[in-house]
């Protein structure tokens, strides 16, 4: 147990082969693996597995059932709801890789810097973060989308920012532990630059708790990007992502119920699947990784 | 003790300075403002100055920003520009509301997850352990407007039943309310259960391996024993931690539910605030959650002294 | 834990003890979609959420019935000497909810509030109180009232709930707003507001007209914002009534204990095009986008089929209406329209943004016409704001194309002058039409129907063939009610009328 707390550049970044190899001989982390793959499989393929136009109206099939010609059914306005499904996976990916991707490499940034140079400087990113951590989730992404205007960019942008706190925490800490132990002194006498040690040594032990909190946060995104659609404030129609397809289904719940079933069936396939992945990841990597 | 109380406590001015600045900031750059939201269709220029005039926009923004602070730093936190009433006891009722709704979920949250968790970590690896690991994960998977959704047609179309459509609050009728909150809660409770499971997975499996635990084991104690005893309480500091943290993620951040549900929380508040541009009423809202926030992460930092008496602040 | 689990059961114990709440004795409990915004005043709310109670709560000295015509409220009966005097006689014994007796001053205090500019109040704009001169109480049941100029719909105007008559005592006791107050005369009094949640008004035992007393002791309304709970809400027993979306309406088709309610609505939906543009500045871009839409399909789609087609004087108008079928750009005609287009230098086509908000319709109708226009080559990006971004849009005037759904009110002053004259606050588009101007001043200054009619219509001809707007369809709205419900009568001019209405559990 105490070996490990001892940050060791060998272990902390496995060949990147052996953690696929580790991950695959676990059965949830396989599960995990494929769920996620089949999904990011279904989104580059969209335009080779969607059956229709996902934005073309049908006044002939409105609320069709799921049959042979429409595999998922149709909504109100007789679009091919499979079709909007497999489109649907593109924007939810989307929203969730920009998203946590803004999160991450603001996050990383910020808690270098916070983490390195400590004192003042810590106090003050450590506050705002505080602040942005402060607020409710939801709230603070409605805020900033009412700020920025609807598009999809701005809900990417917006729930991003409310995720940068926790990367940057992460990483701080992680600063910090290296700093604190022997080696970077050691390396230190020998004359490297601080900067660029704390980059070379930090990286590797932040790689970890960073990746499995991004295969959590990425499915926050997806569902946090549902929820605004709820509100109103989701992405720009026709588009069709999950959360907006689910959002804009309920008021036909009961009359066409695949509008709902088949997109909170993969909305929660993909947030499984991330979720198993994003454990078995850190069981994988790090078993002690408290996220 | 006292004094990092007192130093923890010194950290909310700038913590509080700071959120309603920026508040105050992106209240402005926000397209639309509350005089708009009053007129509607009706607006010409000239209703527009007198309500202007009548709501104090038509000063300077630091004047108006500073009469605003002036006010708050004595309590008051003013009026809503939309109704007039006084802000700061809307927000107190409507955070009993919220609080209440919020420590429900969390019970719900517990009652679910911790025996799952601790199943889940003596059973590691087990077909058990997959189990309980996917079923707390599909609590966090679905958007949880959906569920509610559902949930009310299948409690109406199976039952005949619906929530009590008329809010009564906690000491006017306890089982009324018990009643409206219980399906709401459960909701959000499900939600938190799963990453309450996993850290209390995560942390059991943490403290199972220690060298205590194997000596505790290895004197004959039963397992109950070993397990609540030993293992559960000194795994119970990450838990607490979590706790706290969706405590105060749920002060507001119940909206979806309180709209569903029409339950008139905090979340709601804020929302309304946010969509009429209601500056007071954001501001105070706001402000409250931070305020909230910090507080509910110092009386976590206080708990743990009292779960382990080795922590302990000077 | 073990505690823990004591009070858990306790708790469930209690739950299964609390007897099912029942319905109190004669309530009638109304599902309704929005909160009020903002509060009760009837001089500045024009939140169509707020105005279903303040119409419970307030009066005004005339009404309109379905037809247009007229009515007595709080004036029983009114002459008018000449064109811009008008004199009112009070109904005697008119009680406010105070107690206090309603007498000649208070209109004056009505009247004289709305006009004064601290009020900010809605009303003071020549399309209802605005163009008063001066308020006099000849005695105390008698008032007169003189006119600036000529306003021939004064009267029906003065139907608004802006024009409502109120308590000048509650004004003054609540620092000059009715916000939270109740400073009325109407069949039912301010109750309980819990936001976000219900609202309850109680019958007033001394309202002044027998007819249109409280039926029920107290009227609950319950903010249900989601569609499918209200209908769970209703179906359950737990409301009587509900604001219905046109989505569920087949779902209770065979529920014997679900009725049906429904009338023609005054509003209407459509598109707005920004003249001073281009390229709506061009005449022939404008009529190819009337003609490329389908109006039915638009009608089918984003109305579920429940709205007749319109311009922007529905037919609910009665014969202030235009016959717009007739119009020959109501009729899809994609060949021409590709003509036009291509004529206009656009034979490619051209991209714009087309803005939505607000309600499922409009934005459905967004959608739908992004289709049908992608068909003479038009890219529309549909952008669905938020409310604050759309109203916005609105005052600024600043969009290609914004999809709205009006009030056309209950003259054509509102649906034509107010939307289409020259400097008018609502004329969006800031379109301008020096014959369509004069024609408006002319029908306002004289109070000859026949005439106005002939003005209003020349005027409306004008607008239908400059093509301005793309005015779709007029929605029917819907309400769903427990059979027990008997004697609601919904109409455009009194869409929350319960007078008479009973219910029999």
């Amino acid at each position: 147990m105490k070996r490990k707390d001892r940050p060791v550049a060998g272990r902390a970044l496995p060949g990147n082969e052996s953690i696929l190899r580790q991950l695959w001989r676990d059965p949830m982390g396989r599960a995990g693996m494929i769920g996620v793959g089949l999904v990011i499989l279904m989104a580059l393929l969209a335009p080779w597995i969607a059956r229709f136009d996902v934005a073309k109206m049908n006044s002939k099939a409105k609320l069709a059932a799921p049959g042979a010609e429409f595999w998922f059914g149709t909504d109100h306005f007789g679009r091919d709801v499979f079709s909007r499904i497999v489109y649907g996976a593109r924007v939810s990916l989307e929203v969730g890789i920009v998203a946590v991707g803004i999160a991450a490499g603001f996050g990383y940034l910020l808690g270098m810097i916070a983490g390195f140079f400590e004192g003042r400087t810590e106090t003050l990113i450590m506050m705002v973060m505080d602040v942005i951590f402060a607020f409710p989730s939801i709230l603070l992404a409605l805020f900033i989308v009412s700020a920025l205007g609807t598009s999809i960019l701005n809900t990417m942008i917006a729930i991003g920012i409310v995720n940068i706190p926790v990367f940057t925490r992460t990483v701080r800490a992680s600063v910090k532990t290296v700093k604190s132990t022997d080696y970077i002194a050691n390396a230190r006498s020998i004359g490297l630059k601080k900067m660029k040690i704390l980059f070379r040594h930090v990286t590797p032990n932040v790689l970890a708790p960073f990746t499995v909190q991004a295969t959590l946060a990425l499915s926050g995104a997806i569902l946090t990007e549902a929820s605004m659609s709820f509100l109103g404030l989701g992405i720009q129609p026709p588009n069709p992502s999950w959360g907006s397809m689910l959002s804009d289904a309920r008021k036909y719940m009961e009359r066409a119920p695949w509008l709902v079933l088949f997109p909170a069936l993969f909305i929660i396939l993909t947030i499984l699947s991330f979720n198993i992945l994003g454990d078995s990841l850190r069981d994988v990597l790090d078993p002690k990784l408290k996220l | 003790m006292r004094d990092y109380i007192i130093r923890r406590l010194l950290t909310l001015i700038p913590i509080l300075i700071g959120v309603s600045i920026a508040i105050f900031v992106v209240m402005q750059l926000i397209p639309g403002d509350v005089v708009s939201g009053i007129l509607g269709i009706e607006e010409t220029p000239e209703l527009r100055a007198m309500w202007e005039a009548k709501l104090g926009l038509d000063k300077p923004l630091i004047q108006q920003y500073f009469s605003w602070i002036g006010r708050a730093v004595t309590g008051d936190f003013g009026e809503s520009f939309r109704t007039g009433a006084p802000v700061f006891p809307e927000i107190m009722n409507r955070f009993a509301i919220s609080a209440e709704l919020a420590i429900l979920a969390c019970i719900i949250a517990w009652i679910i997850a911790l025996p799952l968790g601790i199943l889940s970590s003596l059973k590691r690896n087990s077909f058990i352990d997959r189990i309980v690991r996917v079923v707390a994960l599909l609590g966090v998977s679905v958007p949880n407007f959906a569920s509610a959704t559902l949930l009310i047609l299948f409690f109406s179309k199976a039952f005949h039943y619906y929530t009590p459509v008329k809010y009564v609050g906690l000491f006017e009728n306890f089982g009324t309310n018990m009643e409206i909150m219980i399906l709401p809660a459960f909701i959000l409770g499900s939600v938190m259960a799963g990453s309450v499971m996993r850290m209390t997975r995560s942390s059991m499996l943490e403290v199972l391996r220690q060298d205590y635990i194997k000596a505790v084991r290895a004197k004959g104690s039963p397992e109950r024993v070993t397990i609540f005893r030993h293992a559960f309480r000194n795994s119970s500091i990450p838990i607490v931690t979590l706790i706290g943290m969706q405590i105060g993620a749920l002060m507001g951040g119940t909206v979806v539910i309180e709209q569903i549900f029409s339950i008139p929380g905090l979340g709601q508040f804020t929302l309304t605030g946010i969509s009429q541009r209601d500056f007071p009423v954001v501001q105070g809202c706001v402000l409250f959650i931070a305020f909230l926030y910090v507080m509910v992460n110092l009386l976590v930092d206080i708990l743990y002294t009292f779960i382990d008496p080795r922590i302990s602040y000077s | 834990m073990k505690k823990l689990f004591a009070v858990l059961l306790a708790m469930m114990m209690l739950l299964a003890l609390t007897p099912l709440s029942l319905a109190e004795e004669n309530v009638l409990r109304y599902g309704v979609d929005a909160d009020a915004a903002g509060g009760f005043d009837p001089h500045t709310i024009s939140a169509v959420a707020s105005m279903r109670m303040i119409g419970q709560m307030y009066n005004t000295l005339v009404d309109v019935d379905e037809n247009l015509n007229v009515i007595p409220e709080l004036a029983v009966s009114w002459e008018q000497p000449d064109d811009t005097t008008y004199i009112f006689h009070l109904a005697k014994g008119v009680k406010f909810h105070s107690g206090r007796t309603m007498t000649a001053q208070d209109v004056k205090y009505s009247f004289e509030r709305i006009l004064d500019p601290a009020t900010g109040a809605l009303g003071n704009s020549s399309s209802y109180a605005g163009d008063i001169d001066t308020v006099e109480a000849l005695d105390d049941e008698t008032v007169k009232i003189t006119l600036k100029n000529i306003n021939a719909p004064f009267l029906a105007n003065l139907s608004s709930s802006y024009c409502s008559i109120v308590d000048r005592d509650v004004v003054e006791k609540n620092g000059g707003s009715l916000l939270l107050a109740d400073g009325g005369t109407g069949p039912y009094t301010l109750g309980e507001w819990v936001p976000d949640n219900s609202i309850t008004v109680k019958a007033f035992p001394d309202y002044f007209d027998e007819a249109g007393k409280a039926t029920f002791d107290a009227i609950e309304f319950y903010v249900l914002t989601d569609a499918s709970a209200r209908l769970a809400a209703l179906r359950t027993g737990a409301v009587d009534l509900i604001v219905a979306d046109t989505a569920m309406l087949d779902l209770v088709e065979n529920d014997d204990s679900i009725q049906t309610i429904s009338y023609q609505s005054r509003n209407y939906t459509g598109l707005f095009l920004n003249v001073n543009r281009a390229p709506f500045d061009n005449p022939l871009v404008r009529q190819a986008i009337n003609l490329a839409l389908n109006r039915e399909e638009i009608i089918d789609f984003a109305f579920n089929g429940k709205a007749l087609v319109s311009g922007f004087v529905p037919a609910s108008l009665g014969h202030w209406a235009v016959d717009v079928t007739e119009n020959e750009y109501y009729t899809q005609n994609l060949e021409k329209a590709r003509q036009l287009m291509a004529e206009a230098g656009y034979a490619n086509g051209f991209e714009t943004e087309i803005i939505v908000g607000l309600l499922d319709s409009i934005r459905d109708t967004g959608l739908v016409v992004e289709q049908q226009l992608g068909e003479i080559g038009i890219k529309v990006n549909v952008q669905d704001v938020e409310r604050g971004q759309y109203l916005d849009a609105w005052n600024g005037h600043n969009f290609d194309i914004m999809v709205c759904q009006n009030g056309a009110g209950s003259d054509p002053s509102r649906a034509v002058a107010f939307f289409f004259k020259t400097g008018s606050s609502a004329n969006i588009q800031d379109y301008s039409n020096a014959r369509v101007d004069e024609l408006c001043e002319l029908a306002v200054a004289t109070t000859d129907t026949a005439k106005r009619e002939e003005y209003y219509k020349e005027a409306i001809n004008i607008i239908l063939n400059d093509c301005i707007v793309a005015i779709v369809a007029s929605p029917q709205e819907y309400f769903l009610a427990s059979t027990a419900l008997q004697g609601f009568a919904p109409s455009a001019s009194n869409a929350n009328n319960f007078s008479g209405v009973t219910l029999t559990r």
